[in-house]
């Protein structure tokens, strides 16, 4: 248990002498790059539950924001994008807590993170802004519930309409996109030299596969087609900027990224998210951007449920990638010695 | 009782005199009540231990370094690792709980009764010290002997090292001492330097430093530690950013008709 790691063990046999006189390093043992290639550093301990919670996490801050842009700029038939966007951020602002607390140590102290709020900790900020989220996602959908005289004793009208759909939009805004601040500031060095990209990956994943999904629904719930249309025209977006982002994150993470990029995972992520997660729903739904709202036919649905898999499991093995790849690269005495830029 | 006038206190370790007893890692074991590790042999010269962990906070590096062509040169490096004790502590901005503080001696200190095993602390510290301990779920390192330093006693380590290769004082005073026996030891031509104690980084000096007779890397320090808050800036630009453009973009195509 106490963390031993059997890397290339450096013996004295007489091949590694030998090898080590051929080198001219003055014998055996000499110009050492690491300590027996113990890691330096450790990682996360992270496992199904955080994964889930990134992906989740994602996910509903992507449907509130949807939710909020439609119900501020939508035109007649957006009201399903509307609600369905306000019931997906609150179910997930009911699973994410309970998979944050699952994680824990010590489950019974999940309430010590609200004794402060620290500016400096992306753990605590995110705490808070995921609570806050919780908080504006419920009455989000009281309102819409009381809209529809479906609970017409609410006080309602809590907070007028554009500072509640500001509210919940900055606050889902901030929770999808802390846990890539929260995994670019730390010391595992795939992770930090992703500090430019992840955080924007994680937002443009997120509205991706909100938009994949409210599309699904509307799709399979014969919802209207311009809907539908608009969803992936900002799909498109949200997962082509992904796509440039990744790949701008692979080339200038250099060796670094080899954790992310390299072997297995780096094959993975390839096939899963940016060809099968991005490229491909980006070509099914490639019509779309030509096709104005008002000429949108009538659904494909086969064509939108295939293309909004995809991209839902591309967001997952993102963030599955991204978390092994966190432990791999602490483990690598290599990438952690290695001088930052 | 809070002592503010006490000055930081820290550890001065000294590579050139460990004799790898591993006397340290024993006391601190015992005065911890640490459980034990098992029985692995590493096959790494004399450290089955491998390196610092929830259950190891001092631990003592055995570096081989045999020289065929010139076997005078050959020596032994040995060195007892610890938790920093850094000025500016990465586990300490990530914990979210408040339950890492920095105490009146100026030392790092993980209060277990309200730290909840987040373990964001754990990548958040440039050395790979700071562990999550399973049984109790709670993160877990050097104290610094908080609750001997209370009753005015030396840590376990340092009362326990033979050879005074770990040195507990007052930070400048040991800073002091270690800057005129770097001197002493290059005027013999010792190829010492300080690890932790005047360089430029944004981990700051560390209140456990040490000296070493090698680069860092061989004794899996890192060369230039980075404090990773400093990378939170742009990370919350990039996010922003993101979140800006795409905005725009779902205005503009909820507006279309
Ligand atoms: S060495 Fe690591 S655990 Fe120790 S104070 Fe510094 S950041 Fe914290
Ligand atoms: S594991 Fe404990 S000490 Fe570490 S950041 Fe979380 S609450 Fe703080």
């Amino acid at each position: 248990m106490a963390g031993v790691t059997h890397g290339d063990i450096v013996q004295i046999t007489p091949d590694a002498v030998a090898a080590s006189l051929a080198r001219g390093d003055g014998g055996f043992g000499r110009n050492q790059r690491s300590y027996y290639d113990h890691p330096v550093l450790r990682g996360a301990h992270w496992r199904w539950e955080i994964i889930w919670y990134f992906y989740i996490g994602g996910l509903m801050s992507g449907s509130a924001i949807l939710a909020a842009a439609a119900d501020t700029f939508g035109a007649e038939g957006d009201e399903a994008v509307v609600r369905n966007g306000r019931w997906l951020a609150l179910v997930g602002a009911a699973i994410s807590p309970l998979l944050l607390i699952k994680d824990l140590g010590r489950p019974e102290r999940f309430l010590n993170m609200t004794r402060i709020l620290k500016l400096k900790s992306p753990m605590s900020v995110g705490v808070w802004s995921l609570l806050s989220f919780s908080g504006l996602s419920a009455i989000a959908v009281l309102e819409e519930l009381r809209g529809r005289g479906r609970v017409p004793w609410l006080l309602g009208g809590l907070l007028p309409r554009g500072p509640r759909n500001l509210a919940h939009a900055l606050a889902a805004a901030f929770t999808g996109s802390y846990t890539g601040v929260l995994i670019s500031a730390t010391a595992v060095p795939v992770w930090n030299s992703g500090r430019r990209q992840i955080p924007a990956i994680f937002v443009c994943s997120a509205v991706a596969t909100a938009c994949a999904a409210q599309a699904a629904l509307l799709a399979l719930r014969g919802g209207s087609a311009r809907s539908i249309n608009k969803l992936e025209r900002i799909e498109f977006v949200a997962s082509l900027t992904e796509g440039v982002l990744l790949v701008d994150y692979a080339s200038s993470a250099g060796e670094t990224g080899n954790a992310l990029f390299g072997g297995e995972t780096g094959q993975r992520l390839r096939a899963n998210t940016l060809v099968g997660g991005i490229a491909v729903p980006a070509l099914l739904n490639l019509a779309s951007l030509f096709t104005k709202p008002s000429h949108a036919g009538k659904p494909n649905v086969v064509k939108t449920l295939i293309a909004a898999g995809l991209t839902l499991y591309g967001g997952y093995v993102l963030r599955k990638s991204l978390i092994e790849a966190g432990r791999a690269s602490a483990d690598d005495p290599r990438a952690a010695l290695r001088q930052p830029e | 009782m809070i002592d503010d006038a006490s000055p930081d206190m820290g550890f001065f370790t000294d590579v050139t005199l460990c004799i790898g007893c591993k006397a340290c890692e024993v006391a601190c074991k015992q005065w911890n009540q640490l459980p034990s590790d098992g029985y692995a042999l590493s096959g790494n010269s004399y450290d089955n231990t491998g390196r610092l962990s929830a259950t190891t906070w001092r631990h003592v590096d055995f570096v081989e370094q045999f020289d065929r062509i010139n076997p005078a040169e050959s020596r032994w490096v040995m060195m007892s690792d610890v938790c920093k004790h850094c000025t500016h502590a990465g586990c300490m901005e990530a914990c979210p709980t408040g339950a890492i503080i920095r105490n009146e001696y100026g030392a790092v200190y993980v209060q277990p009764d309200i730290c909840n095993g987040c373990g964001y602390c754990v990548p958040a510290c440039p050395f790979g010290v700071i562990a999550l301990e399973p049984d109790q779920g709670v993160a877990q390192k050097c104290t610094l002997c908080y609750d001997r330093m209370k009753d005015g006693i030396e840590p376990a380590c340092a009362k326990a090292c033979p050879t005074d290769s770990i040195q507990f004082g007052p930070v400048e005073q040991l800073k002091e001492r270690a800057r005129r026996r770097t001197e002493e030891l290059l005027a013999r031509n010792v190829p010492a330097r300080l690890y932790g104690v005047d360089e430029d980084t944004s981990v700051g000096d560390l209140n456990a430093f040490f000296l070493i007779t090698d680069r860092p890397e061989v004794f899996n320090l890192p060369p230039k530690p980075v404090l990773p808050s400093t990378y939170q800036p742009v990370a919350y630009l990039s996010g922003f950013l993101a979140t800006a453009a795409l905005a725009i973009v779902a205005m503009q195509a909820f507006r279309s008709r």
